[in-house]
């Protein structure tokens, strides 16, 4: 469903010069599978998922999701992905249900087709007793499930989520991950990225670790730990980024 | 481009930014209840504080008084006046304010006025102190009295008759229309006023639906859906046309019932007519418009680049100080502009205002700051959509 081939992002600081955000990124997300971008602050995970959601354009490379090509066919591919990233924001002045009408609608949902599938998801989210709360009087975890609402609204095949659990408490957290597992079991394609090994390791069916912009492993985590002499994946993680960069 | 989605982009604007208490309190309550209520106060003060000057007495030192026993009594007739005698230093009593004024008369007073020369009188008073200032005009008012009965004894000593002394009567008739009163007396601030509440109003708005949403995160969810990067420009920049417009004509209306409210207590309104003709009211909006569009376009362009709502509001302050400065030359009395310089955006809308409220009409300025104003307008759109698809602008950290 996702194929990344040669991904490369360069950037133009005035201060650092010549950034290599991302470099030569190769993998594949496949559909009913969580695909986990491992890396630490800074890695380009949040590059690669904002290059994958048409955000930004790459330098180099070549990136097809769902057989649209990000770069020729992005208005294609939106209607293709559901986008949620820690730093993705609510209108606070609005209700979570006008919030999944606006994006139902300017994803070009009919208004019949956005009103049964709202209350599909706020069934299934458990959202129906604060649906009509504006957003600023909202707790974390309602919000959270908003952006949830809001990201699957025209149900996507594809899920691009930008280490959504990212300043949540962990009843929020937990929740959030249950219901990526349960957008798995749907068949989505789901590509995740975070800096918490624990959270990859339970939830993740490939992982590719990622560390300043290199993809330096990837596969399932019993393909990781076969390849190391550790079986904890920060350990494995460790070791990577060591050897990594005593090969430069 | 789809109108729809342009649409949607616009409604959602709206709504957010009516739900914003301080869009409220900006749009409606300062204008239209605290400018009058603000106004009334004033007005209310100004005239309690001018009746209670004019109602007490002032008090004067007259120095010398034993050289002019005729003037003393003038000043003894007048209620509004209090001579007191002299008691040590009354320079220093007008400083503190215990006396509002000194009068000192020359030995040689009575003998000049006899003589027929110029009999000279020295008046101290602080311009400063309001009963001072009252002080003084009573004075001169006295002065003044006992001045036009020297001249009628020294005509009647020449056998001359009053009428000598004003040989010319000048009897003046003004034959402005009430249209051209009113144009005249609008035309001096009108322009200037609408000019600051467009961009006033534009401002909030502007910065909150670009920068806010970026400051807020909620640009990525709009930047990975169906509509184009023009469409949100443009629903943004037309939701900033309509507020921008609204709190411009509601911070009119506030302003003349402030107006209103507060000349009628202060002591009722003078010479004032309304009266402008549909035609000027159609030609007003036609100068309008492109202005609302030239700021709004301006100034979501700039919300767009900045950063965060701080940055924007930085950036926006000079552009706000450079239209409060091209809006204030079109106050200056006499001052005109050649062809050329109707190209320059606000000062030109600035003028073709204060050109059709004296009832002026002149085609070749109107439409060059029609179309000055649209292209410009034109151009910072084009530029706010360029930004909006630059990623280093939109993800600047």
């Amino acid at each position: 469903m996702i194929q990344v081939e040669g991904l490369t992002k360069i950037f133009h600081d005035k201060k650092r010069g010549k950034v290599v955000a991302v470099n030569n990124l190769e993998f594949n997300c496949q559909k009913g599978r969580i695909f986990g971008l491992l890396g630490p602050n800074g890695a380009g995970k949040t590059t690669t998922l904002r290059i994958l959601a048409t955000m930004i354009l790459p330098t180099k490379g070549k990136v097809m999701v769902n057989g649209c090509d990000v770069v020729k066919e992005a208005s294609k591919v939106r209607r293709q992905i559901g986008f949620l990233s820690s730093e993705t924001g609510l209108y606070d002045r609005f209700t979570p249900r006008e919030t999944v009408m606006f994006f139902g609608r300017i994803n070009g949902m009919e208004d019949k087709a956005i009103k049964k599938r709202t209350a599909e998801i706020f069934h299934s989210l458990d959202m129906e007793n604060f649906q009509d709360v504006r957003v600023n009087k909202l707790s974390t975890g309602m919000k959270q499930k908003l952006s949830i609402a809001r990201s699957i609204i025209h149900n996507p095949p594809v899920l691009i989520l930008d280490e959504p659990t990212v300043g949540l408490d962990i009843i929020t957290a937990k929740t959030v991950i249950e219901y990526v597992k349960s957008f798995r079991d749907q068949g989505k394609c789901i590509i995740y990225s975070t800096h918490i090994m624990r959270e990859a390791e339970k939830l993740c069916d490939m992982i590719a670790i990622i560390h300043q912009g290199n993809l330096i492993a990837q596969g399932t985590l019993a393909e990781l730990k076969k390849n190391s002499s550790f079986d904890d994946l920060e350990e494995i993680f460790f070791e990577l980024i060591n050897q990594g960069e005593n090969l430069e | 481009m789809s109108w729809k989605n342009i649409k949607l982009i616009f409604i959602k604007e709206l709504v957010g930014t009516i739900r914003d208490k301080r869009t409220i309190i900006a749009m409606i309550i300062i204008p239209l209840i605290f400018y009058p209520l603000l106004f009334m106060g004033i007005g209310y003060f100004g005239k309690m504080g001018n009746i209670k000057s004019e109602e007490a007495v002032s008090k004067i030192i007259i120095s010398g008084a034993e050289f002019a026993p005729q003037l003393i009594k003038y000043f003894q007739d007048n209620k509004k006046i209090e001579v007191l005698s002299a008691i040590g230093d009354s320079q220093s009593n007008l400083q503190k304010g215990e006396v509002q004024a000194i009068l000192i008369i020359p030995q040689d007073f009575e003998y000049k006025i006899k003589s027929g020369e110029s009999g000279q009188l020295i008046l101290k008073y602080d311009a400063t102190e309001a009963k001072s200032s009252i002080a003084q005009k009573r004075i001169n008012q006295v002065i003044e009295k006992y001045k036009s009965e020297i001249i009628l004894q020294r005509l009647s000593r020449l056998d001359l008759q009053e009428e000598f002394l004003t040989p010319l009567i000048l009897q003046e008739e003004n034959i402005a229309t009430a249209e051209k009163i009113t144009g005249s007396f609008l035309a001096v601030l009108l322009p200037y006023l609408i000019i600051i509440l467009i961009f006033a109003g534009a401002m909030h708005t502007a910065v909150d639906i670009t920068a806010g949403e970026k400051e807020r995160g909620t640009i990525a969810t709009l930047l990975v859906s169906q509509i184009s990067r023009l469409e949100i420009v443009l629903g943004k920049c037309f939701a900033v046309m309509l507020i921008s417009f609204t709190s411009m004509a509601l911070g009119l209306v506030g302003l003349t019932l402030a107006f209103l409210s507060g000349a009628s207590i202060a002591g009722g309104i003078e010479g004032v007519q309304f009266g402008i003709s549909i035609n000027t009211i159609f030609l007003l909006f036609l100068v309008l418009f492109p202005l609302v569009g030239l700021a709004s376009a301006v100034l979501v362009m700039v919300g767009i680049f900045a950063r965060n709502i701080r940055e924007a509001s930085s950036y926006i302050t000079p552009i706000y100080m450079l239209t409060v400065f091209l809006g204030i030359i079109s106050i200056s009395q006499g001052m005109e502009l050649s062809g050329k310089m109707f190209l320059v955006p606000v000062l030109n809308s600035s003028f073709v205002f204060k050109e059709l409220l004296m009832g002026k009409i002149y085609w070749d300025h109107i439409l060059t700051t029609f179309s000055a104003n649209i292209i410009i307008a034109g151009i910072a759109l084009f530029g706010a959509t360029r930004l909006f698809s630059k990623e280093e602008v939109l993800f600047r950290s």
